[in-house]
Parts: C-alpha cells; structure tokens; sequence
C-alpha cells in the first residue's frame, strides 16, 4: 500500500522535453489510468516511477519518501512493459517463478502461487514452453501474470492487455479490477482503450506531449472535459466537434443551429457525443444535412450525416435504415450537453 | 540453362579455394604418417606409420611437455580473460559513462600495435621480474593480447541482447550483479562460449612471445615445432606429427563453433 507522489517531474532526451514537469498524486489504493495519444510520455512517466530512467528534475515519492535515487529493486514495485520484457531463456513457469525467487519465497509456496496465477490468466497448460514458442497475446499473458503473482506495494502497467482478443481481454479487464478490489494496491496502467479507462479507473490523467490536460474521475472526464484535445480524445465513437460561430445566443454553422449560453463571437467549437442525438422526422431539426454513412455495430447503428463541412455522428437505433444522401435530420436528447470550445486556444467556454 | 551454368561456376570456385586452402594440411596429414624415407615423396602409395608420434613424445623432442605447456597457457588465459572481459564488455555495452567511447577505443587500440614493437619491452620487464622462461610469463603476454579482443567480441553479443529482460528482472527484485549472472549470461551464452574458443586458439597459435619468453621450460606447441629444423635438415615427417598435435584441437573447436553457435537465444522476449 503506498501513495506515490510525482513533484515537477521532468524527463528530457538530450533537448527532446518527453515530461514536462508534471505534478501528481496517486493516493494510496488508487487505480489511475494514464490516457493519452502515442508518444505522449505514459511509458516514460512509468519508467520514471519504476527507477528504469533517470529524472531530469523533480522527485519522486513514494510513502513519502523520496526515492529519486532507489534502484528499482528496493521500490517494491511490479509491472507490466509495454513490449513485455521476458526471459526467452526460461520457460513461462520459470519467469512467472522468478520474481518470488528473488523475494526468497520457499519452492512449495512458489509452485502453488506460480500455477494459480497462470490459471488467472489462462497459461495453465503452457507453463513448460518457452516465451519463443508463444503467441503475442500468450507472452502479454506471461509479462502480466509475472507482475501479479506477488503483491507490491505498487503496479505498474504499460498496456497489459493490448494484444489481446476482444473476449479475453474483457475477461482480463475483470480479473485487474476484482485483483485490484481484492488487494487495494496503487496501480498506474497505461490503456489507449476507453473502454478500459473507464471501466477500471478510480481517476484518470489524460496526457498530450508530456503534459497532463486533465486529470480527474472516468465520468467528470467524459461528462465535462477540460478542453478540445481532451473532448476528442474521450469517447467512442468520439464526440461530434462542429466549427461555427455564435450570434444572437444561437449557435450556427452549415445545417446546424443551436441555442447556447454564450455571448457573440466566432471561432466556437461545438461539441456534443453521438449518443446524446436523436434522428428525428422533419426538417425543423436542429442538426440537418444529408445521410452519408451507416454502421451498424451490433447493439446500434452509427448515423453519420453531413452539409458542407459540417459532419455529424450519431447512435441511432439498430433498426434505422434510410438510404445514403436522403435528407437527414438529428435532434439533442433532453439533458444532452453541449461543450462549447474556443477554436484557436482549445479552451472549454462552457 | 544459364542458372545452372552460374552454380557449376560458382561451385568450381569454391573447391578450387578449398584445395588451395586444405592441400597443405592434407598434405601434412599425410606426411605426419610416413616414414622419413617417404617423406619427400609425392606418391600417395605409402605404407602408413605411427612412429612419428612416438619418436615426437619421446627424447630429445619431448612433445609431452611442450602440449602441457599449452594446454595450461591457453586454458588459464581463458579462464581469466573471458569472465574479465564478460564484465567489462556488459559495462561498455550497459552504462552511459563519460568517456567510455575513447576509453573503449583504447582498449581496441591495444590491438593495432605491431607485436614486434612491444616483445622487447616484455622480455627486458620479465627479465627483471625474473619471469623468463615461465608460463606465467606467457599467461600474462597473452592476457595482454587476448582481452582487448575478447571484450570487443563479446560487447558485440551483448550489445543485441535487448534490455528489456534486464529491466523486468530489476523491477522483479534483481541487483545488477544478479542480473548479470541470471539473464545476461545465460542469453549471451553462446556468444561468450564462442569467444572463449577463439580466445582459447588465439593463444594456442601464439607464436612471437612464446618465441621470444621461453626457452626451455615453457616452450609451447608452435615454438616447438621450430625444433625439428635440426643440422641435419628439416625433419619433416616429425614436424608434420606436431604439426597434427597442433591443429587437431583447433578443428575439434571450431567444429563445436559452427555446432553451437546459434543466433536466436534471445527470440521471444518482446513482441
Ligand atoms: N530513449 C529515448 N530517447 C529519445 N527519445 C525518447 C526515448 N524514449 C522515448 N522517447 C520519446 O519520448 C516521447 C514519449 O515516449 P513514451 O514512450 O513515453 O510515449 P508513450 O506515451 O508511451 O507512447 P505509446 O502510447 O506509443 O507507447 C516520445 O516522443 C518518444 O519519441
Ligand atoms: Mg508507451
């Protein structure tokens, strides 16, 4: 159990600033999600944690104390690397064993602790091959079940479950968050999934070129994000970012006009997510334009519609069916919540 | 057509330069087994001996003691050069130090300097030391040589070990020394095993300084072999059945090489 206290961390590859100095803190149990788009400095944010890379500046805490200079072996942590990271000279077993090892766990408690884990991540029959002869999606299973058959005092972890298939990776999701439920350790993992954010994340740090934007729970992140960069990158499909301009208290672009709170001025970014419109009859919708795709995901059926520049998603029933470039109309849901942003600066206006 | 012309061409070449490579140890295969009026010969209708070999281990040549000789300079210089240079080849290969290119580079420099420069420095050092004449004498010269060596090759091996392993099992709770011992070795095993050998010939081969150190007592292989050029002309047939005792280790090795070299140890530690 520990909090981890990252103070003005900075991190620079000869002149190349990757983290800016960054301040944050992960309570002690929290599970934080690093979020962010590739390159963003979430592998470098974690390797700093880990004593893997050194600080440019800054320090770092953990329970407290600074550790800027620990080796990684005295942190107490365990993790999961991005590219996995394992002995190809041992076998599954012998790499899972091998952290207990270190620790001077006796052989019989080793044995039981090493198959159980590999149980939980579905390696049970495959504890005698080498990394070599395994999938991509196995060896990820191997690095994740590697950090988890002991209990640190914090995990790291690089994209645990990227590699894998859709349904394993729901299981996994589940066997992290109950894991984590069970143990309370302090986890800091890096998914580009928003699904996985949202599902597992107590709070989530949203990064953009070595910098976090917003930092805060799953649902205040979706419901109200801090800025453009943060709006686009949250939700799937993502939100519906329309340029125009405000005048008379009515927002207005191609096709679209909608009353907002805000005083006149141009260069506004509208947002809204897909799954706050409606597709409506009539041409007194707010939102008009002509059909230009459907897709249809299982559950629903994505309706894009656009009018010039303008291009509109939204989650329309998974029955709708309308033909391509008919005339097209979408109206907010009562409640839906309209982000307002400035165009050139990318700053939330309401 | 043409392909097929191209491969009987290219095949041609290659045994043309395998007889002018081979013929001269064939051919000293063959006279280490004749008889001394054979041994100018060219007939290959020979009746076969192995007198050489007892006439070589026995008085005046002695053979016994200068394979000894060998056996010890080479092996000790394995077994000190190699893990030596394992641990100074980790660190050239590992850690950012200031200055670790030049310094590096010194090292390799040691290897350009013409032997014939520095055996007199040697000799006149191990005259004062009282050294002349021992193996240890030897040992020391060869170390000198071989190190440099050994730590450029193995740096090359572990320079493509990937450091991911060795992160994870620092994370995992491993000291440097550990890590060392428990991922690095093991992964660069074949490359280490592969330098020994080389630095285990190099040695065995080395023929100046042992030339120049030893004249009695700690005459190695090679230096012995300048022996059989008597008054009473080359003995050939005698030196061919040194000359067998010399080479065969080396073939037994550098077929081990080509057995265990394998690339590929460190497949499957990332993506
Ligand atoms: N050893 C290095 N030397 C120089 N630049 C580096 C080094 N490692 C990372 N960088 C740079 O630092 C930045 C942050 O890298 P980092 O690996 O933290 O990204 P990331 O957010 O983990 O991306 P991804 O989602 O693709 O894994 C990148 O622009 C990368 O090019
Ligand atoms: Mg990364």
């Amino acid at each position: 159990m520990a909090e981890v206290r990252l103070v003005d961390i900075e991190k620079k590859y000869g002149s190349f600033l990757a983290v800016s100095k960054q301040s944050l803190t992960i309570h002690d149990g929290e599970f934080l999600v690093l979020l962010g788009p590739s390159g963003c400095g979430k592998t470098t944010t974690m390797r700093m944690i880990a004593g893997l890379e050194d600080i440019t500046s800054g320090d770092i805490m953990i329970k407290g104390e600074r550790i800027n200079d620990k080796p990684p072996k005295d942190r107490d942590i365990a993790m999961v690397f991005q590219n996995y990271g394992l002995y190809p000279h041992m076998t599954v077993r012998q790499n899972i064993e091998y952290p207990l090892k270190l620790r001077g766990v006796k052989r019989g408690e080793r044995k039981t602790r090493v198959q159980e884990t590999a149980d939980k991540v579905e390696l049970g029959a495959l504890l005698d091959r080498r990394p070599s002869e395994l999938s991509g999606g196995q060896r990820q299973r191997v690095a994740l079940a590697r950090a988890i058959v002991r209990t640190p005092s914090i995990f790291l972890m690089d994209e645990p479950l990227s590699n894998l298939d859709a349904k394993l990776r729901v299981t996994m999701r589940a066997e992290l968050k109950h894991l984590h439920h069970e143990l309370g350790v302090t986890t800091v993992y890096v998914t580009h999934d928003q699904m996985e954010a949202m599902t597992l994340a107590s709070r989530v740090a949203v990064m953009r070129e070595g910098k976090i934007v917003q930092l805060d729970t799953p649902k205040k992140i979706y419901a109200e994000p801090a800025d453009l960069f943060v709006a686009g990158f949250i939700g799937s499909p993502s939100m519906n970012l329309i340029d125009g301009s405000v005048k008379g208290g009515v927002f207005r672009a191609d096709g679209v006009e909608i009353p907002v709170p805000l005083e006149d001025r141009s260069g506004v970014v509208l947002g809204i997510r897909p799954e706050e419109l409606d597709i409506s009859q009539g041409p007194n919708a707010p939102i008009n334009g002509k059909l230009y795709a459907l897709e249809l995901t299982g559950e629903s059926t994505l309706v894009t519609l656009r009018n010039g520049p303008t291009s509109v998603c939204a989650r329309g029933h998974a029955d709708f069916e309308a033909d391509i470039n008919s005339p097209c109309h979408l109206t907010p849901k009562d409640g839906a919540r309209f982000h307002l942003f400035d165009r050139a600066s990318g700053e939330r206006l309401g | 057509m043409k392909r097929s012309l191209a491969y009987v061409g290219e095949r041609a070449l290659l045994i043309f330069i395998s007889v002018v490579v081979l013929f001269p140890i064939a051919w000293m295969f063959l006279t280490a087994f004749k008889k001394p009026r054979d041994a100018y010969s060219l007939s290959l209708n020979f009746e076969p001996t192995l007198q050489n070999f007892v006439t070589v281990f026995s008085e005046p040549w002695n053979l016994g003691s200068m394979v000894m000789n060998s056996v010890i300079v080479a092996t000790v210089t394995v077994v000190i050069a190699v893990p030596c240079a394992a641990l100074a080849a980790y660190s050239f290969s590992r850690f950012r130090v200031k200055g670790r290119k030049f310094l590096f580079f010194l090292i390799l420099s040691t290897q350009f300097i013409p032997a014939v420069v520095i055996v007199l420095p040697f000799f006149l050092m191990f005259r004062q030391l009282d050294l002349l004449d021992t193996r240890i004498a030897l040992i020391i010269v060869n170390l000198a040589i071989v190190t440099p060596f050994v730590i450029w090759m193995i740096k090359g091996f572990i320079d493509a070990i990937p450091t991911d392993s060795e992160e994870a099992a620092m994370i995992d709770g491993a000291s440097r020394l550990r890590v060392i011992k428990d991922i690095v070795m093991p992964m660069a095993a074949p490359g280490i095993l592969t330098s020994s050998i080389f630095c285990f010939i190099l040695t065995w081969n080395e023929f100046l300084f042992a030339l120049i150190l030893s004249r009695r007592d700690a005459v190695t292989l090679p230096v012995g072999l300048v022996s059989f050029r008597t008054e009473r002309g080359d003995l050939w047939e005698l030196m061919s059945a040194a000359g067998v005792m010399i080479t065969v280790p080396i073939f037994i090795m550098a077929l081990f090489i080509q057995k265990h070299f394998t690339r590929g140890m460190t497949a499957g530690a990332v993506k």
